[in-house]
């Protein structure tokens, strides 16, 4: 998976692209978002739009991330997850739990 | 009727490794016909029933193997994953998506299996390790059915692994 940190505002839109899996795309997003929270930067849009797919691990490292964030004082957000992440964040009812966006600037504007 | 296209796989306890099976996976799914969406579905499913032989199963014993077996056939697809190890009780583990475990950052594999294939089964075998097999027939064989993810399986089939 590789990873693309704009800054828009405030906030650090993320653009993920590959898919997030074991020992692989978890590890990067694992280390990106540590990276920008101790870097000082706490609002964070992790765009999803180029994820192809997810396995448990990635959709647990979504969860860790948005645990490790909160722990920080930051807020991790979700935009535009493709129909494969989304079938996935709605059948593991995180849909529920994070604050997901169809459009970026409606989502740098919610922070 | 023609024969069952089988694939075997004895991979090495690796996480690495997984990526191996999926592709495989992927590629019979589609001698059996799926679409290239559910034959991804497909691929995630085995995914997981690796995932957790490798982590939970053989408790990432770098000394342990996990076995794959996957069978194409004219309109369905079969995967059959062992481990070596002392396997667990399919009915006693946490639903992944009710309360506090909604937010824990492991225990959706088996969620993820049962949504994306037609049946997941476990059998425990002494001395032969943990088996699951998953069946997925294709979408336009079945009386009823779908290309998305059953949401059945949050309601049910929610465990721990």
């Amino acid at each position: 998976m590789k990873t693309t940190v704009r800054t828009v505002g405030q906030v650090s839109v993320v653009d993920l692209s590959g898919k997030i899996t074991i020992g692989e795309g978890d590890v990067v997003l694992r280390d990106k978002v540590l990276e920008l929270l101790d870097g000082g930067h706490s609002k964070i849009l992790l765009s999803l739009e180029k994820v192809s797919y997810m396995d448990s691990a990635g959709i647990g490292e979504l969860v860790a991330c948005f645990k490790k964030a909160r722990e920080k004082g930051g807020t991790v957000k979700l935009l535009k997850p493709s129909g494969k992440v989304e079938d996935l964040l709605q059948l593991t009812k995180l849909w529920e739990v994070f604050e997901i966006f169809d459009e970026e600037a409606p989502a740098v504007a919610s922070f | 009727m023609a024969s069952a296209t089988t694939v075997k796989l004895v991979i090495s306890n690796e996480v690495r490794l997984v990526d191996v099976v999926h592709a495989a996976s992927e590629t019979v799914a589609g001698i059996a016909g799926f679409e290239e969406d559910d034959a991804l579905n497909v691929a995630i499913a085995v995914r997981e029933a690796v995932i957790n032989a490798i982590v939970h199963g053989n408790k990432m014993d770098p000394s342990r193997k996990v076995e794959v077996r996957l069978q194409a056939r004219p309109r369905s697809m079969s995967a059959r994953v062992r481990d070596q190890g002392a396997g667990f009780d399919a009915g006693a583990t946490p639903d992944p998506t009710a309360g506090d475990n909604l937010m824990r950052s492991s225990g959706r594999g088996v969620l993820v299996m049962r949504a994306f294939v037609d049946s997941v089964e476990f059998k425990f075998r002494e001395g032969r390790g943990m088996e699951v097999t998953l069946k997925k027939t294709r979408a336009g064989d079945k009386t009823k059915s779908s290309t998305r993810p059953s949401a059945a399986a949050a309601d049910n089939g929610g465990m721990e692994r």
